[in-house]
């Protein structure tokens, strides 16, 4: 490995080691360049994963509960969630979020990125599904997916793995959509169903979104990083940026951070690329004013930080007579259904949803839960209606798109900071006219499903808080410098050598799980990047 | 826990009796089942699993039975149920927390899991196995299908 010390200028500076820079990195190292990436938190050890003990589910409400705001490590940003119905949940570490997603592994549609020609509504994105198919195949193999060919809601893709087992959630809920005559599949999933590139297979322990214990889940620490480490890639942890710098031409040639010690630190650079998410990223944009760039950098055309998309999220559950050994497996990773993916012109609104079948919770969660809602009492009452439930749940997350408006964005907070001072951001945040006609529609699809599942209860959420996973748009691709902040290879229009390369491209959000898309866009950028060495800049 | 109570002339120490109250606590926010298969919550070692996982609910589980006096033990259900509703209504914090922590306890036991047919212990590095699936089904699924739009691609 190469080490930049404090005065040495590095070739590129990779902000962010979470799914889209472990991809970028490893791309970008067979360049020879001297890379260097800097993560404010640390490596995970699986050794440390809740499941490696009895008190695991404790353990989600605290150290390794989604919501940084909870856990509250140092490592991690408090977020102002207060004007948002949804909070923004992560992980900041090597690997970011892919540490505790649940590694649910669609791919954005073709239809995904030309959501203004066909449904006049947003904007068309400046690459398409073929241009990034090589790319998803790519990172398929390098991240570990298990899955089944031959979905038709796709063109035709060939997972490396075969597909995790669906159980008796998967297949009681396959049979409904059978009765339904609707769409349903086995989930792509970045999980491996058998061993693979040194790895173990998934043991289904249950609750992926703790991290994995095993190593079957495809986090970036196990998969890419390793592999960019050995081709020369630096990383340094504990290190969190606060602000890229400019020269005098008005070109990135750095980033101020500060170190484990909490010491303001300088890094000279070549080329920057941001990869902190959709949020992570136009906050340290934003913080990063000067005298060319008063408004923030990269932000000539006042789009940074706009336009932020979730994909709202609703929750359809299904008490069933028989149980179903709802534990048991890879909570998030089981079937899907894309019968309302794609634009139907009877419907209220324009684009559609992705409805994902979710294993249950354990006992704890499912005792908490239960107490919550009023339906596990304490007291006398409290066995008979736990063991009606517990092991007895299926559950349909309905992944809704998101369209985007300028409205809804990611500014730096007045008064919150970090552990080292640097703004916290602020999420300003509605759901559409179009999202809540979206929302609407899956719950009741969601409820027809589980009706013809024969679940003897269904309750459902209309939106789902803690769901803020996917942070996307907020620094969006566009061929136009006056309606967008980065090419269609990720540069941005106002300064030469910085590039962003994670969700905050988005210009659309589809009605997926984004990761498998991301770091396809990743690598994309990476490989064009590497195409155009000689003349990056012009 | 803290120490209460000042009536010097009890049969039992202020510390047993504080246990007494615990005792009737746990087994009244989870008793064992009709059918006795599930045991109560005060036939396990509570307070072993607060001081070796959450040592830092220590106080406030010492406050909790503040609310409760010396006759809750003796009293009968529906007085002892009346009295945790009442706390857990001005107190629901607290209370949401000592419920917690009670059910934490209660459902790592290896007992008690074992009951609910789940293993004993933490899930790794055992596992669990799960049925694969009838996959043969998705033949009707790629005949009915609309398919994506073709067209964009």
């Amino acid at each position: 490995m190469n080490k930049a010390s404090d005065n040495e200028t590095v070739d590129v500076l990779i902000i962010g080691a979470g799914a889209s820079g472990a991809a970028v990195a490893w791309s970008l190292a067979d360049t020879r360049m001297h890379i260097l990436c800097l993560e404010q938190g640390d490596w995970t050890t699986t050794s440390d994963y809740p499941t490696n003990a009895k008190n695991w589910e404790a353990q989600q409400f605290g150290a390794y509960n989604i919501n940084p705001n909870v856990r509250g490590l140092e490592t991690d940003y408090p977020i102002n969630g207060d004007a948002s119905p949804i909070d923004v949940v992560n992980f900041n570490g090597v690997g970011g979020s892919t540490i505790l997603y649940a590694a649910h592994w669609p791919r954005l549609h073709p239809s995904d990125f030309r959501v203004k020609t066909l449904d006049g509504v947003a904007d068309d994105w400046p690459v398409d599904y073929a241009q990034l198919e090589p790319y998803f195949v790519e990172n398929d193999r390098m991240m570990g997916v298990s899955g089944l060919a031959g979905d038709p809601m796709y063109p035709p893709k060939l997972p490396p793995l075969p597909p995790l087992p669906m159980g008796l959630v998967g297949d009681t809920m396959a049979k409904a959509y059978d009765k339904l005559g609707w769409h349903w599949w086995p989930s792509d999933s970045a999980i491996i169903s058998e061993p693979y590139e040194g790895r173990d297979k998934c043991l289904n322990l249950g609750p992926c979104v703790s991290g994995c214990s095993q190593g079957g889940k495809s986090s970036t620490d196990i998969t890419y990083w390793p592999q960019a480490i050995r081709s020369g890639v630096e990383l340094r942890t504990r290190c969190r940026v606060r602000e890229i710098t400019v020269n005098e031409q008005g070109m990135a040639d750095g980033a101020i951070y500060y170190d484990g010690d909490g010491q303001e630190r300088f890094q000279k650079a070549e080329v920057v690329i941001m990869a902190c998410n959709g949020v992570g990223t136009p906050r340290i944009l934003l913080n990063s004013k000067s005298a060319q760039f008063p408004d923030g950098l990269a932000n000539n055309s006042g789009l940074v930080g706009k336009n932020l998309m979730f994909h709202p999220v609703s929750v359809v559950q299904g008490v069933f007579e028989e149980r179903l050994d709802s534990h048991k497996g890879p909570q998030g990773c089981c079937i899907l259904s894309k019968e309302f993916y794609e634009t139907d012109g009877d419907r209220d609104f324009v684009r559609g949803y992705n409805m994902q079948i979710v294993r249950g919770a354990g006992p704890l969660t499912t005792a908490m839960q239960g107490h919550g809602s009023g339906t596990i009492p304490w007291g006398p009452g409290h066995h008979e209606a736990f063991r009606k439930r517990f092991d007895h749940v299926a559950s349909i997350v309905n992944v809704c798109e998101d369209l985007p408006e300028e409205c809804n964005t990611v500014t730096l907070d007045p008064e919150l900071v970090d552990s080292n001072g640097i703004p916290a951001p602020k999420i300003t945040y509605r759901v559409s006219e179009n999202s809540r006609k979206m929302l609407a529609h899956s719950v009741a699809r969601g409820r027809e499903v589980m009706e013809a599942a024969g679940a003897r209860e269904i309750v459902s959420n209309d939106l789902l808080r803690a769901s803020g996973w996917h942070l996307l748009g907020t620094a969006r691709m566009g061929h136009d410098p006056a309606s967008s902040v980065v090419n269609s290879w990720g540069r941005s229009h106002d300064v030469k050598n910085l590039f962003i390369v994670d969700g905050s491209i988005f210009v659309t959000s589809g009605g997926v799980n984004p990761t498998s898309t991301i770091q396809a866009l990743a690598l994309h950028i990476a490989d064009t990047m590497k195409q155009n060495l000689a003349n990056l800049f012009d | 826990m803290t120490n209460d109570g000042n009536a010097t002339d009890h049969p039992l120490s202020p510390a047993q009796r504080q246990r007494q109250r615990l005792s009737a606590l746990l087994d009244t926010i989870l008793p064992a089942s009709e059918d006795g298969a599930m045991p109560s919550a005060g036939e396990l070692d509570f307070l072993a699993f607060v001081r070796e996982q959450a040592e830092d609910f220590m106080p406030a589980l010492g406050r909790a039975l503040d609310h409760f006096d010396d006759e809750f033990p003796d009293s009968p259900l529906p007085v002892r149920l009346a009295r945790v509703q009442d706390y857990a209504g001005t107190e629901g914090k607290a209370f949401n927390s000592l419920l917690f922590h009670i059910y934490d306890c209660y459902y790592q036991d290896d007992r008690v899991r074992e009951l609910i047919g789940v293993m004993p212990g933490p899930p790794f590095p055992q596992g669990n196995t799960v049925e694969p699936g009838d996959l043969s089904r998705l033949d009707a699924v790629v005949a009915r299908s609309p398919g994506y739009r073709r067209s964009l691609r």
